[in-house]
């Protein structure tokens, strides 16, 4: 064991130097490394940046101001609103900038929880599927057959008319439509895995089943995992984010992007801000984490290592 | 295939019954004259009440003697399902005056054209642009491609929606006038529209046929642009998915041994491109057209939204505020059995792009 490990920590430098050298080489994975670690730390920093009950209070006089000097949308009405706002306020005369802080980690939140649990039930049911086999993998196979067959907003859409419009109910919908693609994943590559030699020589040394598929098998496919989940993660956002556009949201109030956007889809002629800054803003977060993931694909990827 | 449709049936069957009190699935069938008794009887035949429930009321109150278990309730469900007894709707404003059914089915083929157009766009642009893509590998093509495709996947359609209309409608105006039609199912006020297009009597409820079929083509043509916005909103998605799987799949091809040989043949560039790599790269595309049919069938939700478009979409979140469930089961049962014929037509027709398979 001892003559192999120096090769080992050689190698996993060379990863690293190579990794480094793929993010240089590559401005827009560093351009989504950037907007999605930026707007996780706009996230985790959203409470110290603007009160976070400031969204319950609104102010009628204040109602759709543009006063931003630095470019003009015009119909500022002057007289009632006093004050210059960055991105001008919305139509309960809330400070939109301030919305949009508040309600990055609303959203960032819902999606880290639904990828999270999309992976954790992806990797039990997928590993069991590829290692039991036969009839429990036929049946896991049809019941995300079902799941994949339903347009996912429609089934999420019938899960919050049956569970009311609360912030766990529409993270439960969004899983709804996301865990069975996990399962799928997990279990072909757990199944393209699992012929190695190296399960072989562990069955051959007495390891449990249980024990290769959680301990050596599962880790050794994580990549792709990794890659899908990064993706999703903007997926996610861009569906929970349609779903409250479209009236599910759990509170009119609520400051979530979607939610923000579908206040300002009223008034769009006449106070464009309120759609166009939420929804860059979704935008910029989805663009993030998908360039990153891509990024990772391509890092991760034993084929461009040549 | 018949198994992923029971299972479905089963999903929102269980969804719907099992986890709303029973008076949701007696609501749409009373009518409005109907006394307590008749009620009952109702619920009693409809079997979401047990035979031995002294009256309504008790029903109401959810009394212990009146409650079917939920998967005794199935067989009654499935049996009224497949006759195409929904209830009648209780959207609002034609509430208990149509039936379920009528009302879907009046409203659907617009949504169907709509997705049609969807899924025609994103054929005619996802393609070649995967396929420029990979040709042109880290040219300018590719960059331009590959943006358009990162954009797609994480642009939110909503509000691509209403950029779009801001763009076409707010600023790009000619006389003033925008120069595409802004919302509604209907183009009169715009550079290329006609203003006065008359009207046309409903056949298939598809604006744009309806209009070919009785002769008025300004009709026809109103309507389709009407769907310009719309149609690429709804695509801009799945043109961004579709053309990723054909770079990928083209350049997986590219590398193969035969298309080196296939050039040392010295066959035409032209040749090689569209009779050898494409024909082998865009196995991996189609087998992918059931997934994006559910994209797009899920996607008119928010399109016919944004864009204030009379389909199925726009009424179905109608129906979520008066839960009319039956309609949203309606939609999702129609929607599973074209997903599940396109991918039934899929299989088929990878086979015959690859003789290999055989079934």
């Amino acid at each position: 064991m001892t003559e192999i490990e120096p090769t080992v920590e050689v190698n996993r430098s060379a990863d690293v130097r190579f990794a480094l050298h793929l993010f240089r080489k590559n401005p827009l994975v560093l351009a989504g490394l950037v907007l999605s670690v930026g707007s996780i730390a706009v996230a985790l920093l959203s409470p110290f940046l603007v009160s976070p009950t400031s969204w319950q209070i609104t102010h009628p006089l204040l109602k759709n101001c543009w006063n931003n000097p630095l470019f003009g949308w015009g119909n500022a009405n002057i007289a009632t609103c006093p004050s210059p706002y960055a991105l001008g306020t919305d139509s309960y005369g809330r400070n939109l900038l301030q919305m949009i802080v508040l309600a990055i980690p609303v959203d960032l939140q819902i999606a880290l929880e639904v990828v999270l649990s999309a992976v954790a039930i992806g990797i039990v049911f997928g590993a069991t599927a590829s290692y039991a086999g036969g009839i429990v993998d036929e049946a896991i196979l049809r019941i995300t057959d079902i799941f994949l067959a339903v347009p996912g907003i429609l089934l999420a859409i019938v899960f919050m008319v049956v569970f009311g419009r609360t912030i766990p109910v529409l993270t439960g919908a969004v899983l709804l439509i996301w865990w069975p693609t996990y399962v799928r994943l997990v279990r072909s590559q757990v199944l393209s895995e699992k012929e190695r030699p190296y399960v072989e020589s562990l069955r051959s040394i007495g390891a449990g089943r249980v024990r290769i598929l959680f301990r050596h098998v599962v880790p050794n496919s994580i990549y792709p995992l990794l890659v899908q989940a990064t993706l999703d993660i903007g997926s996610v956002i861009l569906t929970v984010s349609a779903l409250t556009f479209i009236g599910l949201s759990p509170s009119p109030l609520l400051p979530e992007l979607g939610n923000l956007a579908s206040l300002g889809s009223q008034y769009f002629f006449t106070a464009p801000w309120l759609i166009i800054f939420p929804g860059l803003t979704i935008l910029l977060i989805s663009l993030g984490f998908n360039l990153l993931g891509d990024g990772l694909r391509d890092i991760l990827d034993p084929r461009l290592r040549r | 295939m018949g198994l992923v449709l029971f299972g479905i049936s089963l999903l929102m069957f269980y969804l719907t019954r099992g986890f709303l009190p029973p008076s949701f699935a007696l609501a749409p069938y009373i009518t409005p004259r109907m006394n307590d008794a008749a009620k009952l009887a109702l619920a009693q035949s409809l079997g979401v009440a047990t035979n031995s429930c002294p009256s309504f009321q008790a029903f109401s109150a959810l009394q212990q003697a009146c409650l079917v278990p939920v998967w005794a309730q199935y067989t009654s469900w499935l049996a009224n399902v497949l006759k195409g007894n929904w209830g009648l709707t209780l959207l609002p404003g034609i509430s208990g005056t149509q039936t379920t059914v009528s009302v879907f089915f009046s409203r659907f083929p617009f949504t169907a054209q709509l997705a049609v157009m969807g899924a025609a766009l994103t054929i005619v642009i996802g393609i070649p642009l995967g396929i420029v893509s990979a040709t042109h590998n880290n040219k300018l093509p590719d960059h331009i491609s590959r943006i358009v495709s990162l954009g797609g996947y994480s642009i939110p359609q909503f509000w691509f929606g209403y950029v779009l209309l801001i763009i076409f409608v707010l600023y790009a105006r000619i006389g003033g006038l925008g120069l595409l039609p802004g919302s509604g199912p209907l183009a009169t006020t715009c550079v290329i529209c006609f203003t006065n297009p008359g009207s046309v009597a409903p056949v298939t409820g598809a604006p744009i046929i309806d209009g070919i079929i009785s002769g008025n083509l300004h009709y026809a043509w109103d309507s389709f642009a009407a769907m310009i916005l719309p149609a690429i909103t709804l695509s801009i998605t799945s043109i961004g998915a579709l053309t990723r799987i054909v770079r990928s799949s083209m350049l997986e091809v590219l590398r193969q041994d035969y298309m080196l040989l296939a050039r040392s043949k010295g066959l035409h560039e032209r040749v090689v491109i569209y009779r050898h790599a494409l024909r082998n790269a865009l196995l991996p595309a189609v087998t992918v057209a059931g997934l994006l049919t559910a994209f797009l069938f899920g996607g008119v939700v928010v399109i016919e939204i944004v864009f204030d478009l009379p389909g199925v979409g726009y009424t179905s979140l109608q129906a979520v505020n008066v839960f009319d469930i039956n309609f949203i089961e309606l939609y999702v049962l129609v929607t599973a059995l074209i997903i599940v014929v396109t991918n039934l037509a899929v299989d088929i027709i990878y086979a015959k792009l690859d003789p290999r398979i055989r079934y």
